[in-house]
């Protein structure tokens, strides 16, 4: 179970949040929609103190940490209850893949050596890169590190997995294959938060949407209910734009 | 300069003068190493931005790049034992010259270390440290696993030249008496008067030395580039 209460956070007194409450249960897939510059990514990362907050509750299973007064010990420990995909994938780039997959479990949960390689290749198995373990990062497609990525997540077997916009930095047609490995993952009943522009993710996957603009949740809801029912303005203009067919409103009038 | 020039004594003064190339290997091994230390110290206040340090390293750094390592050696030379004896009371002058040869160049390479060392370290990537963070290493765990062994990959070629640079550099050690290859060759010259000679050989014993020594760095180097792009085809 996941607790957030008063998160307050600013960048050079730019405030980006400003006082997000919000409560995951256990198994739910959660996905944050909304425009650039909105705070979503931030919020992600202030559930692993990537980014600290100024204020606030944050809670992950069973640690509780107050951000004002949180130390260096109590960040590592909340920061022990998630695993994070990013973005841009952020494979340890000297390291082999299943290296990769290894790395947090020998280092951060203190698995013997041979356990963790034992536990990594099934980890990879499931995202279908059993044939890549000894290759390094450098040598994969995006989407094979993205793969590799959620692997390493994984491996960690966390109360979360926190996904950044985990398909915005792929090809097009790279985009399906990792998409396919989240949403099986989601069925396994792994809690996940996730930040993504994918629309058809959020409606097809996530067990409720967030929409977030300008520092607080605008709205949230099933899947449904946001994609269809939308009560705020704010949401129902976004999804509009997004869905992409007031883009050709103006091309259109200038050919008339 | 004297006698005709003797093609053959090019040839037969190698032998003696090279001799003598282990303290010139002795003088860069130990001020390397030295430098080695110095440049981790020196880098930590940079990198940390500790204050008063940080500008005291500033300023080291900049008095050696900005003045003649012969300067240098001389100020170490007459500067140190002066320091000691005022600071201290304790007489060096008797110490040995290749000591303050070794101190000059620990300084000096120390200071072009620290650069090198500063930037590789901020070259690595940050989503590094972010990654490593999320799967609960500590900053000790991710600079030690994670960032230092790609900043060493990026540091390498710099300090593969530093060291070349200093090695040349040594030959200037016998300005204040120290016997090494270069040492050497100037009292052979006092000897037999064929200076062309004399540094003919020794041209050609530095030059022999760096190739080997660049030979060696690049085999290193393609180790440390195991994990970039360029060998895909190799293992796909």
């Amino acid at each position: 179970m996941i607790y957030l209460k008063g998160i307050k956070k600013s960048f050079n007194q730019l405030p980006v949040l400003k006082g997000i409450n919000l409560k995951i249960e256990k198994g739910e897939v959660v996905t944050i929609l909304g425009p650039s510059g909105s705070g979503k990514t931030t919020l992600l990362r202030c559930l692993n103190f990537l980014e600290k907050p100024n204020a606030g509750l944050v809670q992950i299973g069973n640690i509780i940490v107050d951000a004002e007064k949180a130390t260096k010990k109590e960040m590592l420990a909340i920061r022990k209850q998630s695993a994070m995909v990013f973005q841009h994938y952020n494979l340890f780039a000297h390291k082999t893949v299943v290296e990769n997959v290894m790395e947090g479990l020998i280092v951060a949960k203190k698995v013997k050596k041979k356990d963790a390689r034992q536990q990594s290749e099934r980890v990879l198995d499931k995202v279908g890169l059993s044939d890549k373990l000894d290759h390094y990062p450098s040598q994969l497609s995006g989407g094979q590190q993205q793969r590799v990525g959620i692997a390493r997540a994984l491996a960690l077997n966390p109360e979360v997995i926190l996904f950044d916009e985990p398909t915005s930095a792929l090809d097009p047609e790279l985009v399906g294959d990792v998409l396919s490995v989240i949403k099986s993952i989601a069925q396994e009943g792994i809690t996940m938060v996730v930040v993504t522009h994918e629309m058809s993710f959020a409606r097809e996957v996530s067990n409720r949407v967030l929409f977030m603009d300008e520092g607080v949740i605008v709205e949230e809801g099933t899947p449904l209910e946001i994609f269809h029912a939308a009560k705020e303005e704010r949401t129902r203009r976004f999804l509009q734009r997004i869905s992409g067919e007031t883009y050709f409103l103006p091309l259109k009038e200038q050919v008339n | 300069m004297g006698k005709a020039f003797d093609i053959m004594l090019i040839f037969e003064f190698i032998p003696t003068l090279i001799h003598y190339l282990g303290v010139t290997l002795q003088i860069l091994a130990v001020s390397i190493i030295l430098g080695f230390v110095l440049g981790i110290a020196a880098a930590i206040p940079r990198l940390y931005k500790i204050p008063l340090l940080n500008q005291l390293v500033i300023l080291y750094v900049s008095f050696i790049r900005g003045t003649p390592i012969l300067i240098q050696l001389f100020l170490v030379f007459y500067g140190l034992p002066a320091l000691l004896m005022l600071l201290f009371s304790i007489d060096i002058t008797r110490m040995e010259a290749i000591y303050f040869v070794i101190i000059t160049y620990a300084i000096s390479n120390g200071a072009g270390f620290s650069e090198i060392f500063r930037a590789a370290i901020r070259a690595v990537d940050y989503g590094q440290t972010e990654a490593a963070f999320s799967v609960g290493m500590t900053s000790r765990q991710n600079f030690f696993r994670i960032v230092l062994p790609q900043a060493v990959r990026i540091a390498f070629p710099n300090m593969a030249n530093s060291v070349i640079g200093s090695l040349k550099d040594t030959s200037l050690a016998f300005t204040i008496g120290v016997m090494d290859m270069m040492g050497r060759g100037d009292t052979l010259i006092a000897a037999t008067a064929h200076a062309l000679e004399v540094y003919l050989s020794l041209s050609i014993i530095y030059y022999i030395v760096v190739l080997l020594f660049e030979k060696i760095f690049s085999k290193l180097e393609k180790y440390f580039n195991r994990y970039q792009k360029a060998d895909v085809t190799a293992v796909a």
